[in-house]
């Protein structure tokens, strides 16, 4: 079986890995929602999405609604396409054991 | 580390990211309610203009329809809000939201058209919220593929196009009947497959350790 290393390192974080697999499926979510559906901490899931964002696979955008902040990830086309190249080679390495 | 640990490893990362995906777009499918109490509404309507409830304040007939469906779109837009203020938006839940959203605008003006020309005719209600009802419900099945909406889309067109053949008050009950199955009894089926869908699922899957 081929090495790990093939795999891009920025997605194959498992934290990262569920917040781009989250972003795939909706238009945008807020941090909140991102913090409940993957049950980590602030401080983690902020490090994560900073790390995310500083590759280019997520957009970030914050405002106020009702005078109270609110931060919004969308995920970008990069990481769109990022996300569909990492599941093309975990298919490609894992070959006829899926 | 041995081969196949790494392949459990790579296996979970796919389970990761299909899990994911699916617990993103599960926010659309939770409508059920929506189809009953719009069941419901159409019972109340055509009680009210049929004077089955008696007294002075339910004696506008003429005001039944407007005023039920007003209320129902007000109620709709209003409980529809405070669950998308939960939930992140997602394309396809814009898109069955457009379809339900632009079926409802136009039978409601075509409806009060009818109504204010003194064209209106039972037959021609029940065709068109028939052939209404029957296109958003078949067109969002397909969006969703969810076969028992699909059906219940069917029984619309059905219901409307039958009941051009039938005699007034034949026609009445195909109505009913017709709101009973494919609003009340979809609806709650719906609001059943929502709950056990959700304490399947469960709640948030602990994937904090980057």
């Amino acid at each position: 079986m081929p090495e790990l290393p093939e795999l891009n390192p920025v997605i194959h974080g498992k934290l990262r890995l569920a917040l781009l697999s989250l972003l795939s499926g909706v238009e945008e979510a807020e941090f909140t929602w991102l913090r409940a559906k993957t049950a980590s901490t602030d401080g983690n899931l902020g490090a994560q999405l900073l790390k995310l964002e500083e590759a280019g696979y997520v957009a970030v955008e914050k405002k106020f609604v009702q005078r109270k902040p609110q931060t919004l990830y969308r995920m970008t086309e990069k990481g769109r396409a990022a996300l569909t190249d990492y599941v093309g080679a975990l298919r490609q390495l894992l070959g006829s054991a899926i | 580390m041995t081969d196949q640990k790494i392949e459990q490893e790579l296996k979970d990362r796919l389970s990761l990211i299909e899990t994911m995906i699916a617990e993103g777009r599960r926010s659309t499918e939770s409508w059920g309610w929506a189809f009953v109490f719009w069941g419901v509404a159409y019972y109340i309507a055509i009680a009210w203009s049929s004077g089955g409830f008696g007294g002075p304040t339910w004696s506008r007939n003429y005001l039944a329809w407007p005023v039920t469906m007003i209320s129902g779109f007000v109620l709709t837009w209003i409980m529809s809000a405070r669950k998308r203020s939960k939930q992140p938006p997602t394309t396809i839940g814009r898109a069955i939201t457009s379809i339900w959203a632009g079926m409802g605008i136009s039978t409601f003006i075509i409806m009060f058209s009818l109504g204010y020309s003194g064209r209106m005719d039972l037959h021609i209600a029940i065709a068109m919220v028939g052939a209404m009802l029957g296109t958003a419900n078949i067109t969002s099945s397909i969006i969703l593929k969810w076969k028992m909406q699909f059906v219940s889309g069917l029984v619309w067109l059905a219901a409307g196009a039958v009941s051009c053949f039938l005699t007034e008050n034949q026609a009445g009950i195909l109505f009913l009947v017709a709101i009973f199955f494919c609003q009340i009894v979809f609806g709650i089926l719906g609001m059943i497959a929502d709950a056990r869908e959700r304490k399947t699922s469960g709640t948030a899957q602990d994937v904090s350790h980057a």
